[in-house]
């Protein structure tokens, strides 16, 4: 696979949250055109360290560069610059409760990157049919399917231009039958050339994607590797035994 | 249009209740410079002549009652319309304060949230009468601002609502799951935006069950205005009993309206609620 230039660079996050260390010291880098899965044991800090990447959760060391720029979490302006260069996509999808699919999408263009509505709409109905959601544009969050639901989510990342999304189990919170929609609109993605960081269990799904696979344990990085090397045979005893277990899981030995 | 200057017109010449500069501040002042009538200068006369029950030529307590109140009630009814008024006004200004109260309670630092603190327990830590009496005989005559009986009703009632109400709308942002402040965040908006276009417009919604329990309590509230002299509707139901020595039924028709209006205003933020209501959003 060819690689491009580093897009996202993260070093040394540490976090601490009541007392108790939860990130020690990630580091980890993105090449443009990547797709980084992380996997690893609930308590690992997955989710921590992708929203400490965009500062949802502020570390408490460490820092980021973006296209090799460092970003300073201090300077606001700069922040909610960056931020909308990172694409957030949540377990639980955190759609605006109170708008239809389509505002979603466009409330971050108008007020945000302070579109025109005329230009906003047409903007958000092109990502909306992009995500297969044609239909649906005008419907509530709570008259949408999960899998929709993710789906309008990933819209509305998409608008604000992102050049790396971050994806926090995207397909964890959905029945068996939505995951397939999920997956294969995260599919068109990887195929768009859109850099990304995801953590997901779904293993099968991981392997056909990723160029990379890192195992967090601890809040630390203990391994990483291609996907055949890291799920089959990985060095480190404990990726092998969690690899295993999730292999199991999916009903596939490898 | 037309409906508009109509109702100004019927407010100007029956009530006086309005300014004519347009400015919606001028109400207050207006207010202020023409006070609503004082308890003192209350002057109902019944045309018919009254007896102390008990006391009289043979006619039936009964019909003595219902007559007392046919002729009080549009005498009482100006005065509900006083209740209505400083109910408004206090929901206005409670709404006006209480929202940056809520907002700094949640979001502010903690400088900032312990004077909201401080400043909800002092207002709702007081008897309502204690207060009334605090800000018109205390405050506001002793640093020479000329404030009327009803002036001070609405401002006294309006802080105290402030202190409530931040606190209904400080629950409803908390119920709030924490992934919408996130979301917002993540796609760039800042903090104040996100509150602004996200938080608030879903919090209102949810807050106003919450209000429409301050309404009711804010309309009865607004009786003990009476204690300041104003001639609102219990100051009349006391008047015209004095007069007409039918106290029951007076306090009685009182009572009725107080209820209706409670009635009715619950009803229409029940209806305010529902027509807000996000499709599909059951709570």
């Amino acid at each position: 696979m060819t690689m491009g230039q580093t897009i996202l660079r993260v070093e040394n996050i540490h976090k601490e949250l009541g007392g108790k260390a939860i990130l020690n010291g990630v580091s980890l880098s993105v090449r443009k055109g990547e797709i980084k899965v992380l996997i690893g044991p609930s308590g690992a800090g997955k989710s921590t360290f992708l929203q400490s990447i965009n500062f949802l959760v502020m570390p408490d060391q460490g820092r980021v560069w973006l296209e090799e720029k460092p970003i300073n979490p201090t300077d606001k302006k700069a922040l909610y610059e960056y931020r909308q260069q990172v694409g957030m996509i949540f377990q639980d999808f955190n759609l605006f409760d109170h708008l239809t699919a389509l505002a979603n999408v466009e409330i971050g263009l108008i007020r945000v990157k302070g579109m025109k509505k005329n230009v906003a709409r047409g903007r958000a109905m092109d990502e909306l049919e992009r995500v297969g959601l044609k239909n649906q544009v005008l419907q509530y969050p709570a008259q949408l399917s999960g899998g929709q639901k993710q789906r309008v989510s990933i819209a509305r990342a998409l608008a604000m231009d992102p050049k790396v999304m971050l994806l926090d189990e995207p397909t964890s919170a959905l029945d068996p039958e939505l995951i397939g929609e999920v997956h294969s609109v995260i599919r068109d993605l990887a195929i768009r050339g859109m850099t990304m960081l995801m953590v997901t269990h779904q293993i099968r799904f991981a392997r056909s994607l990723a160029s990379e696979i890192v195992f967090m344990e601890n809040g630390r990085i203990l391994e990483k590797g291609p996907p055949e090397k890291m799920l089959s045979d990985a060095e480190c005893s404990r990726t092998r035994e969690f690899c295993s277990k999730i292999n199991e899981m999916s009903g596939h030995l490898c | 249009m037309l409906r508009k200057i109509v109702l100004k017109r019927a407010l100007v010449e029956n009530f006086n209740w309005w300014s004519d500069d347009g400015n919606p501040l001028a109400l207050l002042i207006f207010f202020n410079r023409n006070p609503v009538l004082p308890v003192s200068d209350l002057k109902f006369e019944p045309k018919q002549g009254f007896t102390v029950c008990g006391l009289t030529q043979g006619t039936s307590m009964i019909p003595q009652g219902l007559t007392a109140i046919k002729e009080g009630l549009p005498y009482l009814l100006e005065g509900a319309l006083v209740n209505i008024a400083v109910v408004l006004g206090a929901m206005a200004l409670g709404f006006a304060l209480g929202l940056p109260l809520a907002v700094g309670h949640v979001y502010g630092n903690r400088k900032t949230r312990s004077l909201i603190g401080i400043y909800i327990l002092f207002f709702r830590g007081i008897p309502l009468l204690v207060l009334l009496f605090l800000f018109y005989f205390g405050l506001f005559s002793l640093s020479g601002i000329n404030a009327s009986a009803f002036t001070v009703a609405i401002v006294v009632l309006g802080l105290i609502s402030a202190a409530y109400q931040s606190q209904i709308l400080r629950g409803a942002i908390l119920s709030l799951p924490e992934g919408q402040m996130k979301a917002a965040l993540s796609i760039g908006m800042s903090k104040k935006k996100a509150i602004f276009f996200v938080i608030l417009p879903q919090a209102l919604r949810l807050s106003i069950p919450g209000w429409s329990n301050e309404y009711s309590i804010l309309l009865k509230d607004s009786a003990v205005a009476y204690a300041l002299g104003v001639a609102e509707l219990m100051a009349r139901a006391h008047h015209v009993a004095s007069r007409t020595y039918q106290h029951l039924y007076l306090y009685l028709t009182a009572g009725f309206i107080f209820l209706l209006l409670t009635y009715l205003g619950t009803k229409g933020l029940n209806v305010l609620y529902k027509k807000v209501g996000i499709p599909g959003y059951l709570r």
